[in-house]
């Protein structure tokens, strides 16, 4: 203490004399207060800083543990939010991977059935064209086959209706004697 | 009409012409008035209608026969008609027929031919007939002229076809 306070005082020194305020108070230095002061001011600065380690300490101390406990908290929650997040994410990915596949999958599907549909759809086609060929065919066969019957039952009935009308116009009275005559001589002989 | 009233009518015409002496000829002049009678849609439906009185009907008969027919042929005529039998007087007449060649033990040979025959055609078809069916016929000619030439001939259930209009439809037939 001693020591200190010496090299207090050649610092501050300035080599004057002491000097002697208008109350008669003399001091050595400008700055530093004298020496019992000092004693004094330093044991209330401990006395004061013992206080305050002995009752303020373990409040200070509570609160610090608290704080660093709660800091450790976040600490751990922001740990524990970065893995939920990156577990998230991950899932999000997968997610968007299963997405991505089950829209692969939707569209083989949707193509396959499209596929199956047009080739269904074109063998029905096919087969209904065939039918209406078929059919077309046969309506035409028929028709012809009509045709010709129409035609040969409309010449038959043309030259029936001819050959009456010839057979007719060229029976005279002589025709119907012969034809008389005939029919008597055919059934005579006839026995 | 049943069967036993035709036969009864018939008898009973028969039995008159048979009386009156005029069988062949009435049974003759009937014969040819069943076949008129059985070709024209308008006699018949004038014979047979109910609601024309019986006298009006008689009276048709007279218009139409009177002078070309014997009054017996007439008379009975217009008795069957009269009675309301006129729907069945072809029937009773061809009854009739048959009775009259049974009772000379002759069988009806019905010709249809396109124009009348002469007399020396109908003896010697009749005899042709005869000859061809073993049979002696009562020659009934109907002028036909649907046959258009030639002659169809029946007797009993035997037909002798020689008209041009069954070769005609022989020949549609073919065609």
């Amino acid at each position: 203490m001693n020591t200190l306070i010496r090299i207090a005082h050649l610092v501050t020194s300035t080599g004057e004399p002491p000097r002697q305020d208008s109350q008669g108070i003399t001091t050595k230095s400008w700055i530093l207060p004298e020496k019992a002061e000092m004693i004094y001011g330093i044991l209330a600065a401990l006395i004061i800083f013992a206080l305050l380690i002995k009752f303020a300490g373990p409040t200070i101390k509570k609160g610090m543990a608290a704080r660093t406990a709660r800091i450790q908290k976040e600490l751990d929650d922001a740990a524990s939010d970065k893995a939920s997040a990156a577990t998230e994410a991950a899932g999000i990915r997968q997610a968007k991977g299963d997405i991505g596949a089950e829209r692969q999958r939707l569209l083989a599907d949707a193509a396959l059935q499209a596929d199956a549909m047009l080739a269904d759809g074109r063998t029905r086609l096919e087969a209904e064209v065939a039918e209406l060929k078929a059919r077309a065919i046969a309506d035409i066969d028929t028709a012809r086959g009509r045709s010709a019957d129409e035609l040969r039952g409309e010449i038959a009935r043309l030259s029936a209706t001819a050959a009456e009308r010839a057979v007719t116009e060229s029976i005279n009275d002589a025709t119907h004697q012969d034809l008389i005559e005939a029919f008597i001589q055919k059934v005579g002989a006839s026995a | 009409m049943s069967d036993a009233r035709i036969e009864g009518y018939a008898r009973a015409l028969f039995e008159i012409a048979r009386a009156e002496g005029s069988l062949d000829e009435v049974e003759d002049e009937l014969f040819r008035f069943a076949r008129s009678y059985e070709s024209s849609e308008a006699l018949r439906s004038a014979l047979t209608d109910e609601m024309i009185p019986a006298a009006k009907r008689q009276a048709i008969i007279e218009d139409l026969i009177g002078g070309k027919a014997t009054a017996t042929t007439t008379q009975l005529v217009s008795m069957v008609v009269g009675s309301g039998r006129g729907r069945d007087l072809p029937a009773i007449i061809d009854q009739l027929v048959l009775r009259a060649s049974s009772a000379k033990n002759l069988e009806v040979a019905e010709v249809r031919s396109a124009v009348a025959l002469s007399a020396d055609q109908q003896t010697r078809l009749a005899a042709a007939l005869a000859n061809a069916t073993g049979k002696q016929v009562n020659l009934k000619v109907v002028v036909d002229p649907s046959v258009l030439g030639g002659i169809v001939a029946t007797v009993g259930d035997t037909v002798i076809d020689g008209s041009v209009r069954t070769r005609l439809d022989q020949l549609k037939a073919r065609l």
